[in-house]
């Protein structure tokens, strides 16, 4: 019977210690003696200094899917993939991957220093469990896709970072295994291999294989990843379509949808914030409604402006920021007021955040309530910049085409 | 080149399922565990090809000595050896015998083996932590792989010792010759159940690897390399034979010097008239008795142990 190719992550568990780790004997002895009587903990139980590096994680890679994993540090990302290796076992729950694993995990973890380039690929490769057979058939091509050229019979301690780092991906790139891991090998040298790199990951990526990606670049998670899956110590905060996954990353490591104070005397605060339509499409109009106060016994600094600020979820920048002063309006000095502004919204398809704040001139004052806006693409724009072009077209004369034709014509004839 | 249905499901694919042990028969579960390791350090025994291969050369690449750095540890045992004999010699007012010395040289290859393999395996998980902690593949295969560097430097010594052998007066050519293949299999098993303990160990507990540079340093003191067991007395001789060790060197002496076949006891009689035992085949059943033991005992504990490795870093 034939098997698929996948990865079943079965309701995981992963306890780790935190406090008394005995790494000498030394140390050991004394610490044996005082546990000794004392009840061990059962699998289900914390000892004092345990904690859960990953809980309860549950989730299924087929073929022709890409799981993105995303979260912050200590997340348990880099567990998950140790988990899905087989590096590290699950103190609760089942793993199941079918298939040869290849993972683009430290890349050139393997080389030695002393060792040419040469002998580097057949080493780094049989660790990764190339065959000898699979490395020599495929060693140009990955001396080429490294291009270290010239260089390969020379000791890998002679290299720049950049060709070390090339050379490990290349052998990497070049396993064939059923299921793929990556894990933070995206930046990988300059810029045309990235882009190489890159082109590479979204080849096996697409050609059917189950894939796994753990990476903090989250544009590369939108382009390559048909699902994502948000970490949170250790837990799962949601699964899905990564748009909507790393919409509540940021939720969650920016701030919260209610306002905040950030000095202790800011003057206006954000109540509520609205706006037209969760969605909108590349180039159209969005209406952004603001309530505020002023709060009457705080000092006024004459410089107050309440405004929105538009950021790029996949690209994590700030995309556009405009205030009151920016435009011109005065706010009024006491009271309770709205403020509505419409955007066009000239930005590349994807995730973005509509933000709203009370700032001065060199500070923030009041980080008002979150939006979130899904900019979906429009037959008008693609790209990453709308540039609001416009054209036009010229005939050419009818007698100016039939002379060249003529003269093309003249000239086949001469050759013939 | 690519073939054709590359992408087509494969039959058959290996399925890896990580869970919880769950406790079945000790012993069952040993003997499933190990021949599971075993198909493991199979299916990569390229792997563990590339990283002998890696630390020969590492080796001798930049060594001014080259084929020297092979020899050197056992002639420094031979002259020291050399010297204490020498000294006990003049002691005593009896005269060195060559064949005392050959033995010597005979016991200084497998002694220094030893040295060489656990000095290099013990440390060979922790300075490989960066695959360790990051990349899948049979743990085992970097405490093998100095074992391996070692036995071939150790082949080397060998070559060495059967040409230098004919000039201290002792021609080798006996049928107790066939003793030599079955004792260096023994050191070598021997060998590598302490060399897979002792990396498990060390990352574990980081002064292990103190520890073993002291024994290792004192221990040709314990091990009959200068000196015979036949020398402790009646009572001293079977003593200095518990060290697994001991049976292996003394009987790679008598079967190489002596031509003793080892499945004959061999005694002397010393100044003092007292008997002494030389030999014995008990000895050689001992020897094989640890090594069938500790062998599969320190590959279990080195494969239960070893997805804990990564999270002692």
């Amino acid at each position: 019977m034939a098997t698929e190719p996948g990865i079943v992550f079965d309701g995981v568990w992963k306890k780790f210690q935190r406090g008394e780790r005995h790494d000498s004997l030394r140390d050991l002895i004394p610490a044996a003696l005082r546990r000794f009587g004392r009840r061990a903990a059962t699998l289900d139980e914390l000892d004092a200094g345990d904690f859960w590096v990953v809980k309860d994680v549950s989730f299924q890679v087929r073929p022709g899917e890409c799981l993105g994993i995303i979260g912050g540090n200590g997340a348990g990302k880099s567990t998950t993939l140790k988990l899905l290796t087989g590096i590290l076992r699950p103190t609760r729950g089942a793993i199941e991957v079918t298939g040869r694993v290849g993972s683009l995990i430290e890349v050139s973890a393997g080389f030695h220093p002393d060792l040419s380039g040469r002998e580097n690929v057949f080493l780094q490769g049989a660790i990764m469990g190339m065959s000898h057979a699979t490395i020599r058939r495929r060693f140009d091509e990955i001396v080429a896709f490294a291009g270290v050229g010239e260089f390969i019979d020379m000791a890998v301690k002679r290299y720049s970072s950049g060709m070390n780092a090339r050379l490990g991906f290349a052998i990497a790139a070049h396993l064939d295994p059923d299921v793929l891991i990556i894990d933070e090998v995206l930046a990988v040298g300059d810029l045309g291999f990235q882009q190489r790199a890159f082109g590479r990951l979204m080849e096996l990526t697409r050609s059917g294989m189950p894939v796994v990606i753990v990476s903090h670049q989250l544009d590369r998670v939108l382009q390559m990843c048909t699902s994502s899956l948000l970490l949170r110590t250790g837990e799962v905060v949601c699964v899905g379509d990564p748009r909507d996954v790393i919409a509540r990353y940021f939720e969650g490591s920016t701030t919260s949808a209610e306002g905040e104070a950030l000095t202790s005397d800011a003057s206006y605060v954000i109540t509520e914030a609205s706006i037209g339509a969760p969605g909108v499409g590349s180039g159209e109009f969005i209406d952004i409604r603001v309530t505020c106060r002023r709060v009457a016994d705080r000092p006024l600094r004459g410089d107050e402006s309440v405004g929105i600020v538009l950021v790029s979820l996949a690209g994590a920048t700030n995309v556009a920021a405009f205030g009151t002063r920016s435009v011109s309006i005065e706010l009024p000095e006491s009271g309770t007021f709205t403020l509505e502004a419409r955007i066009q919204a000239n930005v590349a398809p994807g995730p973005y955040s509509v933000e709203t704040w009370v700032w001065a001139t060199h500070e923030s004052l009041f980080r008002g309530p979150r939006l979130s806006l899904d900019v979906t693409p429009t037959v008008t724009f693609d790209g990453s910049v709308q540039l609001n072009p416009t054209m036009s077209l010229h005939r050419v004369p009818e007698d100016v085409s039939t002379r060249v034709h003529g003269f093309v014509d003249d000239l086949t004839q001469k050759a013939s | 080149m690519t073939v054709a249905g590359d992408v087509a499901p494969r039959l058959e694919l290996p399925v890896r399922r990580s869970s919880v042990v769950r406790e079945s028969g000790a012993l069952p579960a040993a003997a499933e565990e190990l021949t599971q390791m075993v198909r493991e350090l199979r299916r990569s025994h390229e792997l563990l090809y590339q990283l002998t291969r890696r630390d020969i050369t590492i080796r001798y690449k930049q060594a001014v000595m080259g084929f020297g750095w092979a020899l050197f540890m056992p002639l420094m045992i031979v002259f020291s050896g050399l010297v204490v004999q020498l000294a006990l010699a003049n002691f005593s007012g009896r005269a060195l015998a060559p064949t005392g010395l050959a033995g010597m040289a005979v016991k200084a290859v497998p002694w220094s083996f030893f040295v060489g393999a656990i000095g290099f395996a013990t440390n060979s998980l922790v300075a490989n932590m960066s695959l360790v902690t990051k990349v899948a593949f049979p743990r085992a295969v970097l405490p093998l792989s100095a074992v391996g560097a070692q036995c071939f430097d150790t082949a080397v010594a060998l070559l060495a010792l059967a040409i230098v052998l004919p000039l201290l007066g002792v021609v080798p050519a006996s049928v107790a010759l066939l003793w030599v293949p079955l004792l260096l299999v023994l050191l070598v098993g021997f060998t590598t159940a302490c060399a897979l303990f002792l990396s498990c160990a060390n990352l574990f507990y980081r002064d292990v690897k103190y520890i073993v540079q002291i024994l290792l340093t004192f221990g040709i003191f314990f091990t009959p390399v200068f000196f015979e067991p036949s020398m402790l007395g009646a009572r001293g001789a079977p003593i200095a034979m518990l060290n697994p060790l001991s049976p292996l060197l003394e009987g790679l002496r008598l079967a190489a010097t002596h031509g003793h076949n080892l499945l004959e006891p061999l005694s002397t009689t010393l100044a003092s008239g007292a008997v002494v035992m030389v030999w014995s085949p008990w000895y050689l059943l001992y020897s094989v008795l640890v090594t069938l033991i500790g062998l599969p005992a320190a590959a279990l504990l080195f494969y239960r142990s070893q997805y804990a490795f990564a999270e002692y870093v």
